[in-house]
C-alpha cells in the first residue's frame, strides 16, 4: 500500500505521542511538580481555566504540564474533561460587590468607596530580566513586613454603581428570557443574546480576545472606554443546600473583573454612558478588559467595525475552535486539492495558457466564454 | 414535490434510536459515589477510559444528537444546531463526525472511518481507535461490510445500500458563506429559500473564467428546498447523494450543526443549462496499481522518466484506498458487484454517459 503518502495506524501515533513525551523528559533536569506549576505560574493555569470554561487549579496545571506549556492545547484539555462531567446543580447569583479583593484600581475616580488597592502588580516596576531568579534561592521580600490586623475586608460598593444611581449609566434591555443560555450545552444562533456573547468572550481565548479589543481602540471602532475599576479577587460559590433550601458557600474562585463606561450617546435627548463588562476566571487582567471593550462595542451593533459585530467576534475568538481549525490544514488534502487543480487546469486551458493541455484544445467547440456547453471532453 | 423521507427512511433512522431510549437514566454519565466527599473525590480519580460512558458521549448528550439528527432527516438540507461537546480531538479533526457517529453507534454495528478516501490515514485511525476504545465496536475497511461509515470528504466508489448510513465530517456548514460570512444573513436566506447571491457567484465565474471554478463544496440543491454544502467531497461525489438509497448525516462539530440527506431525495448540484455541471476530470489516466479509469483518481507522485534527470512523469492512484485493493485482485469488479441490480452511482456507473474511452465525461444534475 505504498501510495497512500500517509500510512499508518494506530502504533504511528502511540510513537508520535511517545515522542511528545520524550521531549519533557529529554534533558536532566527535575520533573515539574504540578504543585510547582500551580504555585508559581499561576497565570499559565489561570488562562488554562478561564479560556477551558472550568474552575479546577490542580487540574489545570496538570493540563500545562502535559501540553507542556501549550495554554491553548491546556484549555483544551480541560474542555475535554469538563464534557464528561456530570453537571450536578447551578449556583446562585453572585454580587461581585462581595468580592474579597486583593487588587482594585480605579482609573475613573481618585476616591472611590473602599479605596484604590494596588496589590500585587508587576505594573510599575522597569522591566529588566533578573538574573537572580536564574539561580536565587527563593527568599520572601515581605518578611520583614509590619502587619496590623485591620479587620474584616470592607464591601466594595462598585464603581459604576454610583454612576448608576445618577442616571448617567444607560441600562441595557431587559433580557426576553431571564435564564442565561449555557451555551456549552445549546449552540448559540446568530444574533446572539447578550448573556451568550458574555460567556464565549468570558472563555475566549486570551491573545484573541485582547487583539480584538485592542483593535477597537486603535481605531477600527468608537469604544475607547474609561475603566470605572479593575479588580482581582475571590467571588464565593454558593449553591441551594438541597434539603434546607438555604444558600450554602461551597469554595471561593479567583477571578478578575473589569467595568467600564463609554461616552456613545445613544440617546440625544438623554446623553447617558455606554458600559462594557469583563469577568474571566483567574488573575487575567488584559483579557477581563479586552472583554470589557468588546462587550461594549457589539452592544453598539455596528456593521463596519470588525469589534462591534458579535458574528464576527463570537466566530473568531475562541481558541479550541480557532487552534482545531487551523492546525487541521496539516491533515491530508489530496482529495480537495485535486479537485482545486482540476479547476485551475480547466480555466488554464479555456484561456489558452496551458501549454500541455490535459485535454485536446480543437476538440472543444470554438466558442465565447458563455455560450458554450459543457467543457468537458 | 419535495422528496420527503420515506416510510422507510423514517424506519430506518428509527431504528438507529437502539440505545433504549427509554430506560436512560438520568444520571447516567461519569459515576459518582455519593457517600461522602471523599468517596466522590475517590470515584473520579480513575485515569483511562474505565472511566467513560458507552460511547463516551453520556446518554443525553448521544439522545440530543440523536434528536437532531431526526430533525434533520425531516427537513432534508436544513442545518439543525445541536450542543456540540468539546470532543478528545481537535474542532476541524472530525469532532462532528465522531459525535454524530457515536450517537448513532451501537455494539453489533460494524463502523469504517476514512479520511481523504484512505482507512489507513493518521487521523481516520485515531477516530477508529476512540469508537473502538470507548463503544467497543468491531471495525472494518470494506465498504460492503460497513454498517456505518465516517468519512472525510469522500463519499465511497462502491454503492452505499438502505442498510448502511454514512456519517459525512463538515469542516464549514453552509454553501452560502462562499458569498456571506453572516450567518445570520445566510439563515434568513434559506428561510426564504433565496439562493440568488450564489447564483450571481456562479454566473460571475462564468463571465470571468468561463468556468464555475467551485471544486469541492459544490452548491447543491436538497429536495427542492435547501441549499446545502456537501462538505469537501469532490464534485465527483455529488451525483451520488441522489436518490441514493443510504442515508447520509452530515456533522460539524465546530460550527455545531447537523443536516442530513435521507434515503431517495433529489439531490441536484447547482448549473446552468449551458454551464453544466461537470466532475472531475482525468482524460487518459488510469490507477497506476490498479488500472481502474473509472474512479476518483489522485496525482501521489512524480516518477523520472527516461528523457533525463529533469523530466518527470505524473503517477494517478486510486483515491479510494479499500476499492482499490479489491480492484487489483478483480480489475473488472463493477461498483455495485455486492448488489442485486445496476444502481447509477456517479461516474463510471451505468447511467453515467462516457466518452469513446470509457472515461466518465459529466454528470448532469440530478432529476433531468
Amino acid at each position: 500500500m505504498g501510495y497512500v503518502a500517509v500510512t499508518a495506524g494506530e502504533e504511528l501515533i502511540e510513537r508520535a505521542e511517545q515522542l511528545f513525551e520524550k521531549q519533557r523528559i529529554d534533558d536532566d533536569a527535575d520533573d515539574i511538580g504540578v504543585d510547582q506549576i500551580e504555585g508559581q505560574l499561576g497565570r499559565l493555569t489561570a488562562q488554562a481555566m478561564s479560556e477551558g470554561g472550568l474552575y479546577a487549579p490542580r487540574l489545570a496545571a496538570l493540563a500545562v504540564k502535559q501540553a507542556q506549556g501549550d495554554t491553548v492545547e491546556a484549555a483544551f484539555l480541560l474542555r475535554a474533561y469538563r464534557s464528561t462531567l456530570e453537571r450536578f446543580d447551578e449556583t446562585t447569583t453572585v454580587d461581585p460587590g462581595e468580592m474579597i479583593a486583593t487588587r482594585r484600581v480605579s482609573p475613573a475616580f481618585k476616591d472611590i468607596p473602599g479605596g484604590q488597592i494596588l496589590g500585587a502588580t508587576k505594573d510599575y516596576t522597569q522591566r529588566l530580566l533578573d538574573f537572580d531568579l536564574a539561580d536565587g534561592s527563593p527568599e520572601d521580600p515581605t518578611a520583614e513586613w509590619e502587619l496590623d490586623d485591620e479587620g474584616d475586608p470592607e464591601r466594595l460598593t462598585n464603581v459604576t454603581e454610583l454612576l448608576r444611581e445618577e442616571g448617567l449609566l444607560h441600562e441595557p434591555d431587559e433580557p426576553a428570557v431571564d435564564e442565561p443560555n449555557d451555551t456549552t450545552r445549546e449552540s448559540i444562533t446568530h444574533p446572539p443574546e447578550r448573556d451568550e456573547v458574555l460567556q464565549e468572550l468570558a472563555r475566549g481565548e486570551t491573545g484573541a480576545v485582547t487583539a480584538l479589543g485592542y483593535s477597537a481602540l486603535r481605531g477600527y471602532g468608537q469604544v475607547h472606554p474609561t475603566l470605572a475599576e479593575v479588580r482581582v479577587g475571590r467571588l464565593p460559590v454558593r449553591i441551594e443546600h438541597p434539603y434546607t433550601g438555604a444558600e450554602v458557600t461551597v469554595t471561593h474562585t479567583e477571578v478578575t473583573e473589569s467595568e467600564a463606561v463609554v461616552p456613545v450617546y445613544e440617546k440625544r435627548e438623554d446623553p447617558q454612558f455606554a458600559f462594557g463588562y469583563g469577568l474571566t476566571f483567574g488573575r487575567n487582567e488584559r483579557k477581563a478588559i479586552g472583554m470589557t471593550i468588546l462587550d461594549a462595542s457589539i452592544q453598539l451593533d455596528g456593521d463596519d467595525e470588525p469589534a462591534e459585530n458579535a458574528e464576527f467576534v463570537l466566530d473568531t475568538v475562541d481558541g479550541t475552535d480557532s487552534f482545531g481549525f487551523i492546525e487541521h490544514l496539516k491533515l491530508p488534502h489530496y482529495v480537495t486539492f485535486q479537485s482545486i487543480l482540476d479547476r485551475i487546469r480547466a480555466i488554464r486551458e479555456r484561456k489558452g495558457l496551458s501549454e500541455q493541455s490535459r485535454v485536446e484544445t480543437d476538440e472543444r467547440p470554438a466558442d465565447s466564454a458563455v455560450a458554450g456547453t459543457s467543457d468537458d471532453d | 414535490m419535495n422528496d420527503l423521507p420515506t416510510q422507510r427512511s423514517r424506519e430506518r433512522v428509527t431504528m438507529t434510536e437502539h440505545t433504549t431510549t427509554d430506560d436512560v437514566l438520568p444520571d447516567e454519565g461519569t459515576p459518582v459515589a455519593t457517600d461522602s466527599v471523599d468517596a466522590a473525590l475517590e470515584s473520579l480519580d480513575s485515569d483511562g477510559l474505565e472511566g467513560y460512558n458507552y460511547a463516551y458521549l453520556d446518554e443525553h448528550t448521544k439522545r440530543e444528537v440523536r434528536r437532531s439528527v431526526l430533525k434533520a432527516v425531516a427537513i432534508p438540507g436544513h442545518q439543525v444546531p445541536y450542543a456540540s461537546r468539546p470532543m478528545p480531538l481537535a474542532r476541524g479533526w472530525g469532532t462532528g463526525g465522531i459525535q454524530a457517529s457515536l450517537s448513532i453507534l451501537g455494539p453489533e454495528d460494524t463502523f469504517k472511518v476514512i479520511d481523504q478516501g484512505a482507512d489507513e490515514s493518521i487521523n481516520a485511525a485515531n477516530i477508529r481507535r476512540l469508537a473502538e476504545n470507548t463503544a467497543d465496536v468491531p471495525t472494518t475497511t470494506d465498504t460492503t461490510e460497513a454498517d456505518l461509515i465516517q468519512s472525510r470528504h469522500r463519499i465511497p466508489e462502491e454503492v452505499l445500500t438502505d442498510e448502511q448510513r454514512l456519517v459525512l465530517q463538515v469542516p464549514i456548514t453552509d454553501a452560502l458563506r462562499t458569498v456571506d460570512p453572516s450567518d445570520a444573513a445566510n439563515r434568513r436566506r434559506h428561510a426564504h429559500k433565496n439562493y440568488g447571491k450564489m447564483w450571481v457567484h456562479l454566473y460571475e465565474n462564468v463571465v470571468e473564467y468561463g468556468e464555475i471554478k467551485i471544486s469541492s463544496r459544490y452548491p447543491t440543491m436538497v429536495a427542492g428546498r435547501y441549499l446545502m454544502d456537501p462538505s469537501p467531497i469532490p464534485r465527483w461525489d455529488v451525483p451520488k447523494l441522489d436518490h441514493a438509497d443510504h442515508l447520509t448525516v452530515l456533522a460539524a462539530g465546530r460550527e455545531a450543526r447537523l443536516y442530513a440527506v435521507p434515503p431517495h431525495t433529489e439531490v441536484e448540484p447547482l448549473a446552468f443549462d449551458d454551464r453544466q455541471f461537470t466532475v472531475e476530470r482525468f482524460p487518459e489516466q488510469a490507477c497506476h496499481a490498479c488500472g481502474s479509469t473509472d474512479t476518483y483518481l489522485v496525482e501521489v507522485s512524480e516518477e523520472a522518466t527516461e528523457d533525463g534527470d529533469n523530466a518527470f512523469e505524473t503517477r494517478y492512484a486510486c483515491n479510494d484506498a479499500s476499492f482499490c485493493a479489491k480492484r487489483r485482485k478483480n480489475p473488472d469488479l463493477p461498483k455495485d458487484h455486492h448488489l442485486e441490480e445496476a444502481v447509477d452511482w456517479g461516474p463510471g456507473t451505468p447511467d453515467a454517459p462516457t466518452d469513446d474511452a470509457g472515461t466518465p465525461v459529466e454528470q448532469g444534475g440530478a432529476g433531468e
